[in-house]
């Protein structure tokens, strides 16, 4: 009886449930539907129709993350400020939403950017011409925000918050006025945290699914969607694997490109 | 009293982790009721050669005999030996009383038992009335006493004690270095102890095991490690010394710097090659013109009892323990008598 | 001053955050089906949901498939805690870089796969594949709540527990789990929380059972019924009362 026995149950369960799957997947992307050794679907993906979907979940994802630090960037750097570091439920609240169903949230957000929904209600009042929203890239974009700004807070905030206090009283010593503190000191010192958060928004934001399709009005496919089509609508087994691979892949080497940007796993948020 | 039965013995042990041996054919006897501690600076193989003793590690080569019999088979939780972990290694969600009570309670000893020989233990550690306190609660000094008391309560024939002390402070560990020993005296049990400081290893050992790269450098009651360290590697770690690289003329005499010194030793090959070793405190500060040596003080630091004093001749800085001070820059003579003159064959040629 | 201009700013982010579930909650109440009206106050939604028997049957999936998923998670994943402790440093790594693995590729990657493989073996897409998946998502963070706590531990307790005549089992059982159990706890919480909250995974591995997310996804396409308001507000409510919990527990710290 040795200790490293415990992990043997989760070890086999990882073999069956993650490795396996993902040879699956391999498998499926890589055959045809006779069974037969196949590159045909993985260079179906190289068509114009799903060239431009991915391109577009790629520019709104990024767009989305792009919005995400700025919004999410000084709440953070408040939040771990002297000025509110004390209130801890200010924080809570914050990240609260993060563990909401996203369904949920995009439900409620439907509410308010509805034809007919709250916001051109008010509209309406304020004796405004009412907007359409639902079914617009913006609309998308607010949802996709919407649900990943906390995902962005929580890592900076984490990485501001370790920092050591006394090194940004070490370069007011120094003679760095606070916009100097800010840019020499505490922003590099954050990185970790920016490139965790960048993680924690993007990846999801790509293959975000569901959001287009309720916001958008299925007028903006995104490449979750499309996944989800060919597996649940179209039975085209083989084409939505192949777009699963890709999707793999894409994520892989943005990890391993953001893992060299900070090599320690300082930010890491899990 | 020590009894001259081996408790345990340790022939030919070997032990290596990847590529770096860590033991390397270790023969050792610890006598019943010894105090023995192994010393050595941290990756000499010290903690591993307890780590095997208590059952934690193994040996890939040699064995290990407890009264006689091997004991590579038998589980740390089956040996008569109960250990004193480096950092306490207390279990934070018990209190104090049923840390202490720990081992008795597996053995399903009656209740009323396990308090009374944990009441016992309680006073001998002078930790009565911390009962029912959690062990988080206590401070380093306290948490160490327990830990002792937890061991010591299960009366094993052997007392492992891995650098225990090394988490306090110096007073405090002065003080319980005595109780430790006086403990140890009056209980009558074998205690290994594993330290890196030497002080600590003279002030308690009744014997001292020294260590450097997985081999034992010399075994000898503290008195005669620091008089007569084997090698320079001994004699630098017990203590501070001056170690010059000589030749051994003849019998009872040596050359250093080109020039020849009578000391006590004999046996070596004539114009062999050796190491000179002298205590700081052997140096005698004399007038400039009657000194075997002459220098210019180059240092002085006041110490407590003594100065430290770097004096600088022609081929080596000596450092030199004296009462007296002599101001920096004079020029002053050194002498060293005979007797405190120490030849070491050089390393590895034992 | 500044301090005034920076609580604005906070304010604004929390008005963003929260006013679209203020709404929700608002709409839950609200007598009219209009979403734009105020018709008076009414329970009548939290009545009609308790009268949508397909409400109710995916009510009691997510809590069960949740509950279960949530035990096996823990018990496999302190298990790999306590073994990966205890392994030396390359298999250790290996087995924690497969564990990152569910937690960084897309949900709809994992679903996916999953899905290819239950049915590629024959495996009905139902309850138990839906549990099956849940248990893998969860148990690395199970893992990660532990290996940490673990790590904070004296690294000699298991052989001071030895030491004092415990077997090996005996060590885990009554010195190894009570020592992390806070970790322990935190990781049942945290999974329980993600099983409830889980949408994509589900929806790819179950095709006979649904579960609270998946009805929410249905009913949102086929347009919105306030019933599925007060549906939201309660879950709203519970995951919120989970994580006043968890974070009681300090484990949000302990997580990030």
């Amino acid at each position: 009886m040795k200790r490293s026995w415990f992990a043997y149950p989760y070890s086999l369960w990882m073999v069956i449930f993650t490795i396996a799957p993902m040879i699956f997947v391999v498998y499926f992307a890589l055959t045809d539907t006779s069974g037969a050794l196949s590159l045909s679907n993985m260079a179906a993906v190289g068509q114009e129709t799903y060239l431009k979907i991915l391109w577009r979940s790629l520019y709104l994802a990024l767009i989305c993350t792009v919005i995400c630090l700025l919004l999410g960037y000084p709440a953070a750097y408040f939040l771990a400020s002297k000025d509110f570091n004390k209130n801890q439920t200010l924080f809570v609240l914050i990240l609260l939403p993060m563990w909401m169903n996203f369904l949920l949230r995009t439900y409620a957000m439907m509410s308010l950017m509805e034809n007919q929904g709250i916001i051109n209600t008010l509209l309406k009042a304020m004796g405004l011409e009412p907007v359409r929203m639902i079914g617009t890239e913006g609309a998308v974009l607010v949802g996709m925000v919407y649900n990943f700004l906390p995902f962005m807070v929580l890592p900076v905030h984490t990485s501001l918050k370790k920092m050591d206090q006394r090194v940004i009283e070490a370069a007011e010593d120094l003679g760095a006025n606070p916009a100097q503190v800010f840019r020499r000191v505490t922003l590099p010192l954050s990185m970790p945290g920016v490139i965790s958060g960048v993680t924690m928004v993007f990846m999801p934001a790509v293959t975000t699914f569901a959001i287009s399709r309720l916001l958008g009005s299925g007028n903006f496919m995104m490449f979750g969607d499309l996944i989800d089509k060919q597996f649940l609508e179209l039975n085209n087994w083989h084409f939505g694997s192949s777009l699963s691979l890709i999707m793999m892949a894409l994520i892989i080497i943005s990890i391993s490109l953001l893992n060299k940007a900070d090599p320690k796993g300082e930010g890491s948020a899990i | 009293m020590i009894e001259d039965t081996h408790l345990i013995e340790l022939k030919g042990v070997s032990r290596t982790f990847g590529t770096t041996q860590a033991l390397k054919d270790i023969n050792l006897y610890i006598r019943k009721r010894e105090f023995v501690t192994l010393l050595g600076p941290s990756g000499c193989g010290k903690t591993t050669m307890l780590r095997i003793i208590g059952g934690f590690e193994y040996a890939d080569e040699g064995q290990v005999l407890f009264e006689g019999k091997d004991i590579a088979n038998v589980p740390p939780y089956k040996r008569r030996i109960n250990t004193v972990f480096q950092k306490y290694a207390l279990f934070t969600h018990l209190n104090v009383y049923d840390n202490i009570a720990f081992g008795l309670t597996l053995k399903k000893m009656p209740k009323d038992e396990i308090a009374r020989r944990v009441g016992r233990m309680l006073r001998l550690v002078k930790m009565e009335g911390y009962e029912k306190r959690g062990v988080d609660s206590l401070s380093g000094g306290q948490q160490q006493r327990i830990a002792i008391a937890r061991a010591l309560v299960n009366e094993p024939e052997v007392l492992l004690l891995d650098e225990p002390l090394g988490a306090l402070d110096l007073k405090l560990r002065r003080e319980m270095q005595l109780e430790l020993k006086s403990m140890q005296q009056q209980l009558g049990i074998t205690f290994i102890y594993v330290t890196h400081d030497q002080e600590e290893a003279l002030t308690m050992s009744d014997t001292v095991v020294v260590m450097n790269h997985g081999c034992i450098q010399q075994i000898g009651d503290p008195k005669r490690i620091y008089d007569e360290p084997k090698n320079a590697f001994v004699a630098d770690f017990i203590g501070e010394s001056n170690i010059i690289s000589g030749v051994m003329i003849r019998d009872e005499l040596c050359e250093m710097f080109g020039q020849e010194f009578p000391c006590v030793d004999e046996g070596f090959a004539p114009n062999e090659p050796v190491d000179i070793v002298v205590r700081p405190e052997d140096v005698m500060v004399v007038g400039e013109d009657v000194g075997q040596l002459t220098g210019e003080v180059a240092s002085v630091i006041f110490k407590g009892v003594h100065y430290e004093m770097m004096i600088r001749t022609e081929a080596f800085a000596w450092k030199v323990h004296s009462t007296t001070m002599q101001p920096v820059g004079t020029r002053v003579g050194l002498t060293i008598v005979p007797f405190n003159i120490h030849i070491m064959h050089k390393a590895g040629g034992q | 001053m500044r301090k005034t201009l920076r609580g604005v700013y906070l304010g604004l982010i929390l008005f963003f955050l929260y006013s679209p579930i203020a709404v929700m909650i608002v709409l839950s109440f609200n007598a009219s089906r209009s979403r734009a009206k105020w018709g008076g106050f009414t329970f009548d939604w939290y009545v009609r949901l308790t009268q949508r028997s397909d409400i109710l049957q995916a009510l009691w999936v997510t809590l069960t498939v949740a509950v279960i998923a949530t035990v096996l998670a823990t018990i496999i994943g302190t298990g790999a805690a306590i073994g990966i402790q205890a392994m030396k440093k390359r298999p250790a790594s290996l087995i924690l870089k497969v564990s990152y693995l569910p937690m960084t590729m897309p949900d709809i990657v994992t679903g996916v796969s999953l899905m290819l493989m239950f049915v590629f073996v024959n495996v009905p897409l139902g309850y138990w594949t839906m549990v099956m998946a849940h248990i893998t998502f969860d148990t690395p963070y199970v893992l990660f709540s532990v290996l940490p706590k673990l790590r904070q531990t004296d690294s000699n307790l298991y052989e001071a527990a030895l030491d004092l005549g415990c077997t090996p089992m005996q060590a885990v059982r009554k010195v190894i789990l009570p020592e992390i159990m806070p970790g322990v706890i935190t990781g049942a919480l945290l999974s329980f929380t993600m099983s409830l909250d889980d949408f994509i995974i589900s929806y790819f591995t179950s095709y006979t059972d649904k579960n609270l997310s998946m009805v929410i996804y249905s009913a949102a396409r086929k347009g919105i019924e306030p019933s599925i308001y007060a549906l939201s507000t309660i879950m709203f409510l519970v995951v919120l009362a989970l994580l006043i919990v968890i974070n009681k527990r300090g484990a949000l710290e302990n997580v990030s």
